[in-house]
This record gives structure tokens, sequence and C-alpha cells, in this order.
């Protein structure tokens, strides 16, 4: 059961990696803000600015 | 004892490496059991990740856990952060993971499942892991750089300036055949075309959903879309039986590559968080989904392959792309087995996330072993179809005839018996009109993954899988055009930014619509070129794709054998050398047959040629004449373009090899840009 239970976490670890969500609770915690709407945007500019400039794999 | 057994082991994974590929290389006569590729793939990339992987990284780059990585010495909550190395392997691979390793296989099916399953085992352990994770690891030592910034810094301003317009002309090429492969999967298709076009309003209503409505959900947001793409799945069904709507969604191939450029200029120019980024958030869930869900229906279904070993189109006569098994498979099948695009991925984000060098290992080296899997699954689904199927969807008019009938007749000649009526009733199953001549991979894909996802769930859920994988397949396809549109614009106004201060400004409008138009224009050529090719353009734009990306892996290697022998590694330069020495003889070979082949279904020039002299004969019609010189001037301007492609990348192995034997003779220093060793502070029992 716990193998699973861990399993099932790192998974949703990965998936709050992949939609950004653990990247801006990072956001948060390193400028010492709290969640509104505005800084959600602010937090997505910035990082999409910077990922659709790269190119996306083949 | 623990040592003992741990040998024991791993002597009978590798023996049951060298039994399972010994089978796979060997079986001929009944079809084999695709249980037994998956076996020699897994056993094969257990013993290169165990040996191979953890030699490099040990003796090779001496990882040295004690040293702070950019992710902990930069650290600011955002790009550089240190991160669970499992999680930065799931994030690493679905950057990896593309269309490329799901459509090159299939494509490479013509010359039977074996070429392609022993390149891709053997090029993702020798080849594409070691690219992976030398980019990875040389960029993780120089504050997560890019791979254009390691080759100027490492190589010259000649070979930095060189990479970055084989990577701007490569991305252009490869938007082209993405979207070439979009087009004849959804031609003459109202069920796909409604599903697709469906995803657009659903994306822009998640964008507005994630910035207005639940800011920062993106997970709630993406599971939203998630049904929603499902619901038009089944929408499509209903569009496609409809007497009104059916028409309105049955575009030609030409409508629909004017869509997709259209699509490409609005999607790059609108505001990322609108459309861009939802799509691609929901794009990477299901794609790493639907990958999971194939894995567990191949080994749920163990499907027997029905093509054959090897077929006789290994002589270069294949109908879906011209050229010999030599070097062809090679450039088809490139992401799967050795991609350059990926050590612009590995160049990136993710040397800018690893918490310890030691993790580089599993990340680099062991995420594109999984790619490799990836492939090997795409290889499996080509192969459980009946011969005769697979060449009638794949094969285009022009080599097998424009009628069913004619096709019928020419691919059971090859010794691949199919009907006309049999093809039509799989047509009416899976919901299409016709399933004859849809070139380009993905129509053959998705029926070969509806085939084993309808056996692990129903028969009568066909038509919902095909169309499904053939959603999949296109959502990530335009995630990646309009991405790439809008990376492709930023480059040239990089570019044209030294020319004139406005144009480089990404804020200044008329640049910005300007260089969009550029691009898109670009790409937008070679697509509508490929739409109008009577041999359904994929037999051009495929291999222009794959020799432009290997040589973009040549440009890596380059890039990392010189970092090797800047390190004092020169007796470990083989490691990188082998797999650059065997892609320089693969694409230019290949490059130079496509350019000089005196055979008509392989060179360009030689294809510009017999369409010159059949021009010569006065025998055409003023449409056809017209028809035929647009036809020249496309194989011209084709091999102009895979000679360029040559050229630049012979330009930085020149420089390359200038450094090398410089550094070698001492008359060059062997000055390392790696940053300085700052030792860690990191929990060493966390991450």
């Amino acid at each position: 059961m716990k193998p699973l239970k861990k399993l099932g976490a790192l998974v949703w670890a990965l998936l709050r990696e992949l939609a950004d969500e653990s990247a801006y609770r990072r956001h948060l915690a390193a400028h010492g803000r709290s969640h509104s709407a505005a800084e959600w945007r602010r937090f997505s500019d910035e990082r999409l600015r910077a990922r659709y400039t790269r190119p996306k794999c083949c | 004892m623990k040592r003992t057994i741990g040998w024991l082991v791993w002597a009978a994974v590798s023996a049951v490496a060298a039994v399972a590929l010994g089978a796979v290389a060997l079986h001929r006569g009944e079809g084999i059991n695709s249980m037994w590729l998956v076996l020699a793939a897994a056993c094969t990339f257990a013993v290169g990740y165990r040996f191979y992987g953890k030699f490099i990284a040990a003796r090779v780059m001496a990882l040295d856990d004690r040293r702070a990585t950019p992710a902990e010495r930069l650290r600011d909550g955002m790009d550089f952060e240190p991160t669970n190395k499992w999680i930065l392997f799931g994030q690493h691979f679905a950057a990896i993971a593309g269309p490329g390793p799901l459509v090159g296989p299939v494509l490479a099916a013509q010359f039977g499942y074996l070429p392609g399953t022993l390149w891709i085992i053997a090029g993702a352990v020798l080849g594409g892991a070691v690219q992976d994770f030398t980019i990875l690891f040389a960029s993780m030592r120089r504050d997560g750089k890019s791979l254009g910034e390691m080759a100027r810094e490492e190589i010259g301003r000649l070979g930095g300036f060189t990479a970055m317009v084989t990577v701007l002309l490569i991305l252009i090429i490869l938007q082209a055949t993405v979207a070439l492969v979009v087009v004849n999967a959804l031609k003459g298709s109202p069920w796909g075309t409604f599903t697709v076009a469906a995803t657009m309003p659903i994306a822009l209503f998640m964008g507005l959903y994630l910035r207005h409505m639940r800011p920062g959900k993106v997970l709630e947001c993406s599971l939203i879309g998630f049904a929603l793409v499902v619901a038009a799945i089944f929408g499509g069904q209903a569009v496609s039986q409809s007497a009104a709507l059916a028409p309105v969604f049955t575009l030609t191939g030409t409508g629909l590559a004017v869509a997709i450029i259209l699509y490409g200029f609005v999607g790059s120019t609108l505001p990322v968080w609108l459309l861009l980024a939802p799509r691609g958030y929901l794009s990477t869930f299901v794609k790493l989904g639907v990958i999971l869900l194939l894995a567990v229906g191949i080994l749920a279904v163990r499907p027997g392959l029905q093509l054959p070993a090897l077929t006789r189109f290994t002589d270069g006569t294949g109908p879906i792309f011209g050229g010999k098994v030599f070097p062809f498979c090679f450039i088809t099948i490139a992401c799967g087995a050795i991609s350059g695009f990926h050590s612009l991925i590995s160049s990136g984000t993710t040397p800018k996330m690893i918490a310890r060098e030691s993790h580089a290992l599993p990340i680099g080296y062991g995420s594109m072993l999984l790619e490799g899997f990836v492939a090997l699954m795409a290889m499996i689904a080509a192969s459980v179809m009946e011969p005769g199927v697979y060449f009638a969807v794949n094969s285009p008019a022009g080599v097998v005839g424009a009628t069913p009938a004619a096709a019928v007749a020419t691919i059971s000649s090859w010794g691949f018996p199919v009907t006309a009526a049999g093809m039509a009733s799989l047509a009416r199953t899976v919901g299409e009109r016709t399933l004859f001549f849809r070139t380009g991979g993905a129509p053959s894909l998705a029926l070969g993954m509806a085939h084993i996802f309808a056996r692990a769930g129903g028969r009568a859920l066909l038509g919902f899988w095909y169309h499904f994988a053939i959603m999949f397949e296109a959502l990530f396809i335009l995630t990646l055009i309009d991405a790439g549109t809008r990376v492709g614009r930023f480059m040239l106004q990089d570019m044209l930014g030294h020319v004139s201060k406005p144009l480089g400004r990404t804020n200044w409008m008329p640049g910005v619509i300007g260089t969009s138009a550029a691009i898109v224009a670009a790409w937008g050529y070679f697509l509508y070129q490929g739409v109008r090719d009577p041999l359904g353009g994929i037999n051009t734009l495929w291999p222009l794709f794959g020799i432009s990306n290997q040589l973009l892996a040549a440009v890596a290697l380059s890039v990392a054998t010189t970092i090797l022998i800047k390190m004092h590694r020169a007796r470990y330069v083989w490691i990188t050398g082998i797999p650059l020495a065997w892609l320089l003889v693969v694409t230019f070979t290949a490059g130079w047959q496509k350019i000089f082949s005196p055979l008509a279904h392989v060179g360009l020039l030689a294809q510009a040629g017999e369409l010159g002299a059949r021009l010569q004969t006065g025998a055409l019609s003023a449409a056809q004449a017209a028809e035929t010189r647009r036809l020249i001037f496309n194989a011209r301007l084709d091999a102009v373009v895979c000679g360029v492609f040559l050229v630049l990348v012979a330009t930085i192995l020149i420089d390359s090899i200038r450094v090398w034997t410089g550094i070698l003779r001492g008359t060059r220093p062997a000055r390392l840009n790696e940053a300085p060793f700052v030792e860690t502070q990191l929990d060493p029992e966390g991450l």
C-alpha cells in the first residue's frame, strides 16, 4: 500500500509540475506573496514568455 | 554475496536481451509476437543504462554530487529550481516526446519491422541517449546555456551563428512536414476535421477560464478541456453523419493547408495565454496519457505482427518514400533513435532544474531510452495491420494508381493482398469515407492504435479509438506548429534586430506581424507544395526533415566532442565520435542521394530532369505544363535546401575539427567555459 501511495504522490507532483502549479507555489513563496488573479497573471505571463521563446521538440 | 547475485541478474538480463534480439532478427515466415520486440528493447535498454550510461557518468563526465548545480546556485523559484529527479524525468520526457517518434517508425515500416526496430534499439542506446546526456551535462556545467551559446563559446562565433541558422531552417522544414501529416490525416474526413477544429474554441475557453474565472487552476482547467475534447470526438461522429454539416467539414488538402497556415499565423501573434498555453497544457497531458494507454494496450493484447521482418522495398523502390534501407531508414526514424532536436531541450529548461549532477543520468540518458520505447510502440502499431492495408493507406495515388481498383491491384501484385471491398468496410468501421492514399503516417498509426485499443475494449469502439488517435496526433502537432512559428519569429527578429532595431523588438506590432508572416510563408510554401505533390509530399518532406534533424544531432555531437577534448578526455572521444561519424555518413549519403541520385524517385534533380523531359515532348496541356513547371521548381528548391543543410553542417564540422586538432597538438588552449566549483548545501537525503 505504501509504495502505491508513494507512486500516487509522485504522479500528482509530476502533474502539478507540468501544469506549472508547483512553480506558481514556489513563486509565491519566494516573493512572500499570496495568491490572487493578478498575481497568477503576472507569474503566468513571465513563465509563458520564457517558455514560448524556446523550440518545442519534434 | 550481494554483488555476485547482482552480476548473475545482469548476466541473465543480457542473455535475455541477446536471445530476444536474435529471435527478432532471425525470425522469418509466420508473424512474430510483438512481445519479442518489447523484451529485446527492455533488456537491451536496461543493460545499456546500467553499464554504458553509468560508465559515461562515472568515467567520462565524472559527475560529482558535491558540486552545486545551477538549480541550487542560481535558484530563483522560477526557471532555476532544484527538482525531484523523477518529476524532472517526467517533465523532460514530456518535452522530448513529440510526433516524430510516432510517425517516423510508421513510415520506416515500409522496409519491414526489422530494420527500424534494430535502429531504434541500437540508435537510442549508443547515439540518442549519449547525445541527450552529454549535452545535458555540458549545459548543466555552464549555468543552463543553450546549444547555440555553447557552440559559440566552445567552437567559435562561426559555429554559433551556423548552429542558429541551422535551427531556424530546421524549424521551417519541421513545421511544413508535421502540418502535412495533419492535412493528410484530416483530408476528406468530416469527423476528424470537426474534432480537431473543436479543439480551438475549447483552447480559447480554457485560456479565458484560466485567466479570468479560475486563475492558477491549470489541472482543473485541463480536465475540463479533456472532457470537452472527448465530447467533440462524439460530436464529430454526429457531424460526419449529418447531411447538412458533413460537407462543411469535408475539406480538400488545399483547404486544410490554408486553414493550418492561417492558424499558424494567428496562433503565433495572439497572446500566449489565450491559445498556445492552454493547448500546450492539454496536449502534454493527453500525450502522456495516450502513450501510457498504448503501452498498457500492447502489454494487455500482446498482438502478433502481420508485417514481414523485411519487405522487398529495402531495395529502394518503396511506395511511401524512395531510397534504400541504408541510409533512408536511419533518417526516417530520427526521434526514437537519435534526434538533434533533443539537444535543444537538454540545453533548455532541464539543466536549470537538476538538483544533483548524478540525476543527469536517469534524466538525460533514461528519458531517451523511454522515447525509444515510444518509437517501438509506434513500430508495433504499424506492424499489427495487414501489410496490404498498411500499404493501401500509406501509398500515394501517384505510385499505386488513382482509383481503389488500381491501387489494390498494384499492392496485391507486390505480394500484399488487399481488396477494395475490405478497405471500404474498414473505412466504414472507423467512420471514414476512404482510407486509400492517406499518406503521412498518422492515419495508419491511428488505425494500428485503434486496432490495439479495440481489441482491449471492444470492436464497436474502433471508430472512436481511430478518431481519438487522430485527435491526439493533431492536437500536439498543432501545438508544435503554433509554438514553432512563434519561436521562428523570435529567432528571425533576433537576427533582423542587428539590421533594424525596431524589427528586433517583440512588442512592435508591425515587426511582429511581418516576421510572423515571413515564417508562416516559409513553412506554408513547403506545406503547399507537399499538398499539391502527386506523390503525396511526405516522400520528399519527411526525408528532408530527417536529414536536417540528424544534421542538428551532428552539430550537438560536435559540440559534445569538443567539450570532451577540452576536458582532457580525448581517450573517450569515441563515445560521441562514433555516433557523430555514423550520423555524418548516413546524412551526407542520404543528402547526396536526395540531390544527385540518377533515379527520379530518389534524386530531386533527376526528378526535375524527368519532368523537364516530359515538358519538352509538348504533349502536355497548358494547365499540365504549368503544373509541371511548378513541380520542377519545387524539386530544385528542395535540392537547394538539402544542399544548404549539408553545407551548414560541414561548416560547423570543419570549424570543430580545427579546434580539436589545435587542442590535441597543443597550439590552442583547452579553455573550458564551465562554471566554477561550488560545494552544494542541499540536504543529501532530500530530493
